[in-house]
């Protein structure tokens, strides 16, 4: 089969192009020795169905980046029939940088000049048969998104496949001409292939040229001997990239003609938004509000703080079938009254049937009756009840991303990232790390320093993910019942700051301790802003949804029957008859064994019998941390009739009255809530996670260092919450900790200084 | 025991033994085919909206 290639810049639009082309054909692997990703499709209109090959978005053919190295190699080794090389028509100068490169390659070779609606939005003009006459490539017009000049597109690429095509070179008549063209001979002599391309790379010193042609390094040496630029000196690198900008200036330029009038500098919408979003003063702020809008969006009880107006009790939608669903006192935000419709009509009213029918099956035992609503049903609830609002800020997120904004966010938050030891280039992982801690880990391979990026999968964990979301809205939930804060969100958020503050303090220590170093220039390509798409945003939250329910019926259900069956059995493998005798449980006596552990940390031996429910729970999030509250589902459902006895009729439906049930039980206090929170946000993430960090980190014993740090710094935060709430002037004892390892850190520092 | 209540237990082990032998499998294939990276244990290559075939690649 006759195999094409696509080449461009990052973002011009290749992957849009691929998938339109290749359709469900289309396979994703990687690259043989790198991770980076390689595509591969057909392509079946033409007369023969045709390969198409997606090599990573490039600026250059340089070897300095793995993907540089993959395309260049791939172009010159397996030699495809043809290179579609894709330009971004709204930024034509700098992509046709990549251009003039391939072009000294003998391939066939064709330019698709994409985003060319972009371009007439703007009322800009190409013109693209005059750039086709100037450049001696095929031009073709198109719009990947919208799907226009692809067959065009194809048909050309088709038949210059079938003709041979000899490289040329815009620096045939630059002050290195001469000597690229000695080289080229020299090379042709010894029958290298596209010996024009290895020339001029030989001439700017390339490394992989000058390891494979030792002997044509000499005629280079020889030539620098006799020649010095004014401006470049012997640079020979920095000459040809000039002498390449210089030709597209001269030569280019006038094929493109602007909608602007003289003397004026036209401001895109993305250059006027951003003059508000990047505001060297208010950029960090808005970003701040921004994310509050989100939290209180999505999880607040008084929406817009409306509360005040109205009675405690206020709900016009009384005696309907809305009552307590949207109004209570004030309203409720969107994301809320989704949670209470989901809450009360789904998921309560349908494992409710499930229970009752299963209570009426003929035969069926208390205990396997006790198995389903108490183990399965108690758990599935506990954690199926937040789909809802994980879904919501999930797509908050999505859309923040999808628009641009985030891409600016970490172009502001470099400068202060610097102070800390990192680049705004940490800042994307860290993000991603709202949504899941894997997928983030796995995108540190862009930060090239390995200490940067050692510190930044460390943290990553901080930033909570959708897993611990449930944690924080059931225990945000019983806190705003016990205090008098009774915003819920105002807690989600800030345990979310809690989570940033406590990532950059630890980067702070490790930057200026065993992980010293310089960190590296941060140069990013802002998109343009851009509405996000509705389909795509959709798509995002269905797959998302799908991934929690299977969790939920897989990973979740697993463990709930395990925690049902080391509630309801005893060591001698006697099942507990009697509900009130819970503590006989193999799991209550191995909560009991490390519940001390967690002493200080406000949730250990001071809560009573029933306090190992917290320890248990605690750990069971190592496995995924929405069994955290799948645990306290279940354990509150088993417990629920020793719990009567002693406390008080308890009735669960959910996550929230579930936490809510086991604080009634053991007497938590707030200091000691938020304390629990703080620990499982901080702590050694589920395995999943830690797998990931494993296979990412550079050695075996950086990993056992992590994991160590992890357990340290959740448990040292930890305490500190629930010591200072309890017994404030605890405070002063922390202040005294923190000055002295500051002191330590600078007299290290001192004594290691970096050569 | 009643048929009922021995379904019932069957069913809950075969969940419990299901999903662990499925994570130790997964695991497994993910070191085979994908990059040395991905360690198959969760599931977001495979579910991700740019990425169009189920292997691990990560």
């Amino acid at each position: 089969m006759i195999k094409f290639a696509l080449a461009g810049n990052p973002n011009c639009g290749k992957t849009t192009l691929f998938n339109s082309l290749t359709g469900s054909t289309a396979h994703v692997g990687n690259w043989p020795g790198v991770t980076v990703d390689k595509r591969e499709g057909v392509y079946k209109k033409c007369a023969e169905p045709i390969s198409i090959v997606d090599l990573p978005g490039i600026y250059s053919l340089s070897p300095y980046t793995p993907e540089e190295v993959v395309s260049r190699n791939f172009i010159l080794d397996e030699q495809p029939d043809c290179v579609i090389n894709i330009v971004d028509a709204t930024n034509l100068e700098r992509n046709l940088y990549l251009t003039t490169q391939i072009m000294e390659i003998d391939v066939p070779m064709v330019i698709a000049l994409n985003m060319m609606d972009e371009v007439a939005k703007s009322g800009d003009k190409i013109d693209a048969k005059k750039l086709e006459s100037k450049i001696g490539l095929p031009v073709i017009e198109i719009s990947a998104l919208k799907c226009q000049g692809m067959d065009e597109l194809m048909e050309r690429a088709y038949e210059e496949s079938k003709k041979p095509r000899e490289g040329t070179t815009v620096l045939k008549h630059s002050a290195l001409g001469h000597l690229i063209g000695d080289v080229k001979i020299s090379l042709e002599g010894k029958g290298v292939s596209s010996p024009l391309f290895h020339s001029v790379k030989l001439v700017e010193m390339d490394e992989i040229e000058t390891e494979a042609h030792s002997d044509c390094v000499k005629m280079v040496e020889a030539f620098k001997k006799t020649f010095n630029d004014d401006i470049f000196g012997t640079d020979f690198e920095a000459m040809v990239a000039d002498g390449r900008y210089k030709y597209i200036s001269q030569n280019f330029s006038s094929v493109l003609t602007r909608n602007v009038k003289k003397g004026e500098e036209r401001l895109t919408n993305s250059d006027k938004i951003d003059k508000v979003l990047t505001h060297r003063i208010w950029g960090i702020p808005i970003f701040l509000a921004v994310l509050f809008a989100i939290f209180h969006l999505t999880f607040s009880e008084n929406f817009l703080f409306l509360g005040g107006f109205f009675a405690e009790d206020w709900d016009p939608l009384k005696r309907t079938w809305f009552e307590g669903l949207i109004f209570n006192g004030g309203i409720f935000s969107p994301g809320v009254m989704i949670f209470n419709v989901w809450n009360e009509i789904i998921v309560g009213k349908l494992f409710g049937l499930i229970g009752s029918g299963v209570e009426s099956i003929s035969g069926i035992a208390p205990w396997a009756v006790s198995l389903i609503n108490d183990g399965v049903l108690g758990g599935l609830t506990a954690v199926l009840s937040f789909l809802p609002q994980i879904l919501i800020l999930f797509l908050f997120f999505s859309i923040l991303e999808d628009s641009g904004y985030m891409a600016r966010v970490a172009f502001i938050l470099d400068k202060l990232f610097r102070k800390f030891g990192l680049s705004g280039r940490a800042f994307m992982p860290m993000i991603m790390g709202f949504g899941c801690s894997v997928p983030a880990m796995a995108n540190t391979r862009t930060l090239a320093d390995e200490k940067e990026r050692t510190a930044t999968i460390r943290v990553i964990p901080f930033f909570s993910c959708g897993a611990k979301l449930p944690i924080l809205t059931a225990i945000a939930g019983a806190i705003a019942t016990m205090s008098s804060i009774k915003n819920p969100d105002i807690i989600t958020y800030s345990m979310y700051l809690l989570g940033i503050v406590v990532a950059i303090l630890s980067v702070l220590l490790m930057r200026n301790t065993t992980m010293r170093g310089d960190v590296p220039p941060f140069i990013m390509e802002l998109p343009s802003y851009r509405t996000p798409q509705f389909k795509s945003l959709m798509m995002l939250i269905w797959d998302k949804a799908k991934h929690f329910i299977k969790k939920a019926f897989t990973v979740i259900l697993a463990s709930t029957i395990v925690i049902w069956f080391l509630t309801n059995f005893t060591w001698e493998w006697k099942m507990i008859e009697d509900k009130t005798a819970v503590s006989q449980s193999i799991l209550a006596s191995l909560g009991r064994f490390i519940q001390p552990l967690f002493t200080p940390l406000g949730f250990g031996s001071q809560l009573g019998k029933y306090g190992w429910v917290f320890a248990v729970a605690a750990v069971t999030g190592l496995i995924a941390k929405e069994d955290v509250i799948g645990s306290f589902g279940t354990l509150a459902a088993c417990l629920a009739a020793a719990i009567s006895v002693e406390v008080a009729d308890i009735d669960i439906d959910g996550g929230v009255s579930a936490v809510q049930a086991m604080v009634d039980a053991t007497g938590a206090t707030v200091p000691g809530l938020i304390s629990f929170i703080a620990f499982n946000m901080l702590t050694i993430p589920c395995f999943a996670t830690v797998a990931t960090a494993k296979a990412e980190l550079s050695s075996k014993k950086t990993f056992n260092l992590t994991l160590l740090f992890w357990i340290g710094a959740s448990y040292v935060v930890s305490a500190a919450i629930y010591l200072i709430g309890t017994w404030p002037l605890t405070a002063i004892i922390f202040a005294g900790v923190v000055a002295a390892v500051v002191v330590g850190i600078v007299l290290y520092n001192r004594s290691h200084k970096i050569a | 025991m009643e048929p009922i209540n021995i379904l019932i237990i069957v069913f809950a082990a075969a969940i419990v033994i299901g999903v662990t032998v499925a994570s130790i499998v997964k695991k497994r294939k993910a070191k085979k085919s994908g990059s040395p990276a991905c360690t198959g244990c969760c599931d977001c290559c495979t579910r991700c909206p740019s990425a169009t075939n189920k292997e691990h690649t990560l």
